[in-house]
């Protein structure tokens, strides 16, 4: 656990960490040293040596000079240490989220993140202070006054000795049985957590269905069931802790019981005996805290082993010698994918050629957005081979690629900054004037205009004080500002009005001259000025491709969706007769 | 007009009324153990008072050694014994109080207006029922018992003390009035700095999310370094401050904890007992209990005092349940009208979301039954408001909204709702089977009915594409789109034939892939019936029987669609506007 937990420590603080725990041990060797010296002065002091008192009271206070000492620099470093830790932690999970591929990030990985960084970070930095130090001291202090017992009075200290190996398996089948039960317990609380969640969400629709409907069932079934695993867990948590705790006990009950018999035979020295006894009834209670606190070891436990799958997520391999593509077109050959259970794509080819705008349609799921994905590299396909400019993407590597390719994808994130940070982040190097001009050519200047603060308004969190066409456009004129040779583009098919719907098709014209254009395409101007049309069948396949024109004219599946979507846009819902 | 808001049953009054009866157990049981966990030291003594006399060669009474072995293991036994049920029986008292507060909760979000949701993230209920619930756990099942045993403990060690040598007693009190004295040294300026803390918690969150949901953009704008700062710069604040502030305290609280600690009792106490003796004021029997006695003092009040941070955040959270709870729910009526007949009016009705800025003024209109109103304006003006007053997300502030002549207030809920429909652009499904799903409003409705409704929805050919067909769960083995989740939705509602629909037009555009099926599903759910449609594409409610322009919270305009392009008002010059935007949005040469 220890050599875990320094695994994610910078050397200053792991310097720091093991200083710290070296002091811990030398303050409860010292304090196991000075309960021992407790033997020979209660035994001067019951046989009346007034002299020999004094002796070993000044030993005992010269060990707890020592001790004090030592828990000082323990107690002190231990603080710089926890901060030390914390640190590293913090910096250790941002170069994880740095490394790990976009692809990781498909499924929201927020809650994840964040709870490691405030929780998680803070318990597992508080860890060796608050925890590891009492249960170091809860071991290593009566194991000293354990051995030191030996040379009192060696029948006792068997006696103490024989209850050790059991002490140490109850421990550990402890902290196992706590940790079982709570891995049980936590998927409960998710169930639960999401049920209510979900039946606040659905609170108007299950107003029209009234009291006890199967919502009801649904989520009282849930809040039964995570009550009843967290019974569970008391009855195994608390049987193991009283199943501890009784062990403990029972070593103070036979050191008395051993004890009684030897005083009654006389064969033992009763100044000492009783000295023993005061020592073995104290003693107990170090351990019984170190039992309490296994828990709280297992918690930060999750947090490392969460750590631990980070940096064990797999990379994309990157190229020793990164190539150069030819031209900026881009060509599918066999592309088979699937995010991990049936594919997506199926031996899928084509080629966008460079320069021209080639539109995705095809039913939902068909893989639309997967293709352009790929494009950008989130994923390797499982089978087959993405090119750019006739090399396989592998081949040039992330970086030619991030350097390549601007996404304007739908799940636009916006930073809690104004909006001309925003688009600033396309070209971090310009003025700016120019920034503005590009932002100009999307039309953010009309959204510009109605915000207080115009381009240095804020866009609030994640973007929130935009509509979502507005913040469509804004990423538009990031990937304008880019100025990358590839644009991956997927529209909006969130409910655009009529001004945002123009807006945005403005601002795909002034970003097609020059550049290759890979669109998933739902408006019908985009779709019908494709150079090509590539029309998904919904099995992971192509089912039409071509121009508008040539397709149209072919009278098939391209066609009839054609007329569908043109029938759907003078849609009324109602017919006055 | 009488509207009297439903009485909380008075079994929920009492926030801990799930804990009650188990209290008195926690409490005996507790300081039984606490008690009885002294005995065996003071056996010790007596056990010493018994021995000592063979030092000197006189003989051992056996019989006396024994029933003190025994007395002293009995009470091992009981002390813990007492002190695990304690902890048991507040355990359990605690899962009880968990699970009855949950449900509580789940009771309250259902009385609750629904406009309460409309302005709430998720987040607020998962807080409630996950977190706040959670952090009231150390009340019950710690502190209670951590609280008794720090004053039993002492106190009962004092009083022995006192009695067999008030001295050594004296001694003993020395490093418990030391900690009195300077806690509240150590908690100097705490509770600023937890406030404090508790914000640079927040602030190292806020980083961490916008650096995680933000991570695709700056990856492919070759932006990293640049976030990567920003994330930098916020831990390294974050753990400089919890860095300055363990610094600040770290001085007194390790002297605190130093004078706590058994080795520095110990030696302290040692030091007056062989003073003492050596005086010759006291023998070695007499100072022994303050030894065995005096160690055990200090412990069980810095276990109470370790608590402290968890007792700030169960208050906090009982503070926030209890506000929670203090929501006033949906008034019922006292004696339901029955609407009769299914027009709708507005009667002057005025509304506001916080009780000062109106965004409804005295709106007055009537929908005649059967007929189409469509409701028009910029955003902001008001128009999905009025129209969710109609299903009660909102009540007015003043004046009042009728269907079939009674006050939507004066209707009981079940059947306001069987009155009332509503399909909105945010798609509300459960993770429960495709079948279960459609037939949330009527749990009777036969496989039949619900297969007519989806067929009319234009959802059943998609339905049965699932393995599983309508016994698919959603979320799990069905994964729909937005268009395919819109006409389950709009199957609910088929089914559900309530004979007033408030209606979003948007609805209809949520997903262009599957646009042509839910406009179909929408016409099939809007004909015969009183429909209010929140409309946005001004071409789709051209057939109207009645348009209504709001503007800033008033009606402007109305008319039919004819009537308000012939009259060259506002409507008019929306509609111009449009036309000439819509015709551009369009493919050249595609007529309408």
């Amino acid at each position: 656990m220890i050599r875990r937990l320094l695994h994610y420590c910078s050397p200053r603080a792991r310097r720091l960490v093991i200083a710290e725990l070296s002091f811990v041990v030398v303050a409860a060797l010292l304090q196991g040293i000075a309960f021992l010296l407790l033997v020979p002065l209660l035994r001067s002091l019951f046989v009346g040596d007034v002299d020999g008192s004094w002796g070993w009271l000044i030993a005992v206070v010269a060990a707890a000079v020592g001790y004090v000492i030592a828990s000082w620099f323990a107690s002190q470093i231990g603080m710089e240490a926890s901060t030390a830790v914390l640190d590293s932690l913090l910096e250790r999970l941002g170069d994880s989220v740095v490394s790990l591929p976009v692809s990781w990030y498909t499924t929201d990985r927020t809650g994840l993140i964040a709870g490691l960084a405030t929780q998680g970070a803070m318990f597992v930095s508080t860890m060796p202070y608050a925890i590891l130090r009492q249960i170091l001291a809860g071991f290593v202090a009566p194991g000293t006054v354990l051995v030191g017992m030996y040379f009192f009075d060696w029948r006792l200290a068997l006696a103490m000795t024989v209850m050790v190996p059991i002490i140490v398996i109850g421990y550990r089948w402890l902290s196992r049985s706590i940790g079982r039960g709570d891995k049980a317990h936590a998927v409960a609380v998710d169930e639960a957590s999401n049920r209510v969640v979900e039946f606040a969400r659905a609170q108007p629709a299950l107003r029209t269905a009234g009291e006890g409907s199967i919502a009801d069932r649904l989520v009282a079934e849930a809040l039964e069931d995570q009550h009843n695993q967290y019974r569970g867990l008391l009855i195994t948590g608390g049987s193991a802790i009283a199943l501890f705790a009784g062990l403990v006990q029972l070593s103070v009950t036979v050191l008395l019981v051993v004890g009684a018999f030897l005083a009654i035979g006389g064969t033992v020295d009763i100044a000492t005996l009783i000295a023993l006894l005061v020592l073995g009834v104290r003693f107990n209670e170090p351990i019984v805290t170190a039992g309490d606190l296994g828990g709280g070891v297992a918690v930060a436990k999750t947090t490392i082993d969460r750590l631990d799958e980070l940096a064990a997520v797999p990379r994309l391999p990157e190229p020793e010698h990164p190539a150069t593509p030819a031209d900026f077109g881009i060509e599918f050959q066999g592309v088979t994918f699937g995010y991990g259970g049936d594919p997506v794509l199926r031996d899928l080819s084509f080629t966008a050629p460079a320069g021209g705008m080639t539109a995705i349609v095809g039913p939902s799921g068909s893989g639309k957005t997967t293709i352009t994905k790929l494009i950008a590299r989130f994923y390797d396909p499982e089978a087959g081979t993405v090119l750019i400019g006739g090399v396989p993407v592998p081949e040039l590597g992330t970086d030619v690629i991030e350097r390549a390719v601007a996404p304007v994808f739908q799940d636009v994130y916006l930073f809690d900054d104004t909006v001309l940070n925003n688009v600033w982040i396309g070209g971090p190097d310009l003025s700016r004037e120019e920034v503005i001009a590009a932002a100009t050519r999307a039309r953010v200047d009309e959204i510009v205009a109605r915000l207080p603060g115009g381009w240095d308004a804020r866009v609030g969190e994640g973007g929130s004080n935009l509509s979502g066409g507005e913040r469509q456009r804004v990423s538009i004129a990031r990937a304008l500002l880019k100025d990358a040779p590839i644009v991956l583009l997927d529209e909006a098919t969130s409910a655009l009005d009529i001004g945002n719907e123009i807006a945005i098709g403005d601002a795909i014209d002034s970003i097609r001259t020059g550049r290759t254009l890979v669109v998933v395409a739902h408006r019908l101007q985009t779709i019908m000025t494709a150079d090509r049309i590539i029309m998904l069948d919904g099995d992971g396949g192509i089912r039409e491709s071509g121009s508008h024109t040539e397709l149209l004219a072919a009278g098939g599946a391209y066609a009839h969706y054609w007329r569908e979507r043109v029938d759907a846009a003078g849609w009324q819902l109602t017919h006055h007769d | 007009m009488s509207v009297a808001p439903r009485e909380t049953p008075a079994a929920e009054g009492s926030f801990f009324a799930a804990v009650r009866g188990s209290l008195a157990a926690i409490i005996v049981l507790a300081v039984l153990g606490a008690a009885s966990s002294v005995v065996p030291f003071i056996a010790i003594v007596e056990l010493a008072r018994v021995l000592l006399p063979a030092i000197d060669g006189a003989p051992v009474d056996a019989g006396r050694v024994w029933s003190i072995v025994i007395i002293a293991v009995v009470a091992l036994v009981v002390s813990f014994g007492a002190a695990f049920l304690s902890g048991v029986v507040g355990h359990f008292a605690d899962a009880e109080l968990q699970h009855s507060l949950r449900r509580r909760i789940v009771r309250h979000l259902q009385r609750l207006p629904l406009g309460w949701f409309d302005q709430r993230s998720s987040g607020s209920a998962r807080k409630l029922v996950e977190n706040d619930v959670v952090a009231l756990h150390q009340l019950v099942a710690h502190s209670i018992q951590d609280g008794l045993t720090a004053i039993t403990v002492p106190v009962i060690s004092l009083v022995y003390l006192f009695v067999v040598e008030w001295r050594m007693a004296l001694a003993a009190l020395v490093p418990l009035v030391l900690i009195f004295l300077l806690y509240p040294l150590m908690m100097r300026g705490a509770g600023e700095k937890y406030v404090q803390y508790d914000e640079a918690t927040q602030a190292l969150s806020g980083a961490t999310v916008e650096f995680v949901q933000g991570i695709a953009v700056v990856k492919r704008f070759g932006q990293v370094g640049r976030s990567h700062r920003r994330y930098r710069d916020a831990t390294r604040d974050y753990s400089r401050f919890v860095g300055e502030w363990t610094r600040e305290t770290a001085v007194v609280f390790t002297i605190v904890e130093l004078i706590a600690s058994p080795i520095v009792v110990l030696t302290w106490l040692l030091t007056a007992a062989v003073w003492l003796t050596a005086s010759g004021g006291a023998s070695a029997l007499d100072v022994l209990p303050g030894l065995l006695l005096g160690l055990g003092l200090t412990a069980p009040l810095m276990k109470l005092g370790a608590s402290g941070q968890f007792l700030r955040n169960a208050t906090k959270a009982q503070q926030s349940l209890t506000a929670f709870f203090a929501l006033p729910p949906i008034s019922q009526p006292d004696s339901p009208q029955t609407p009769e007949g299914r027009s709708v009016s507005f009667q002057e009705a005025s509304f506001s979301y916080d009780g000062e800025h109106r965004v409804l003024h005295e709106i007055a209109a009537s929908c005649a039954p059967g007929t189409v109103t469509a409701l028009v304006g910029a955003s902001g003006s008001g128009k999905s408001t009025l129209a969710k007053l109609v299903p009660r997300f909102y009540d007015v502030d003043a004046g009042a909204v009728q269907i079939g002549g009674a006050d939507v207030r004066q209707i009981a809920s079940g059947e306001l709702y069987r009155q009332v429909g509503f399909v909105f652009q945010d798609v509300q499904l459960l993770r429960a089977s495709l079948r279960d799903n459609i037939r949330l409003t009527r749990p009777d409705a036969t496989d039949a009915e619900v297969e007519a409704a989806a067929r009319a929805a234009q959802i059943h050919d998609r339905i049965l594409r699932f393995e599983r067909g309508y016994d698919a769960v959603v979320g799990e083995d069905a994964n729909l789109s937005g268009g395919e989740a819109q006409r389950v939705t709009i199957a609910r509602a088929l089914l559900a034939d309530a004979p007033v629909l408030v209606l979003d037009e948007a609805t209809a555009f949520a997903d262009p892939d599957s646009e042509a099926a839910i406009q179909r599903a929408l016409s099939t759910l809007a004909a015969d019936r009183t429909v209010l449609v929140i409309a946005h594409r001004l071409h789709t409610i051209v057939g109207a029987d009645q348009i209504l322009v709001l503007d800033g919270g008033r009606i402007v305009e109305r008319g039919t669609h004819a009537q308000l392009v012939a009259s060259g008002g506002r409507f008019a010059r929306m509609w111009a506007d449009y036309q000439a935007n819509h015709a551009r949005s369009l493919p050249e040469g595609v007529q309408l």
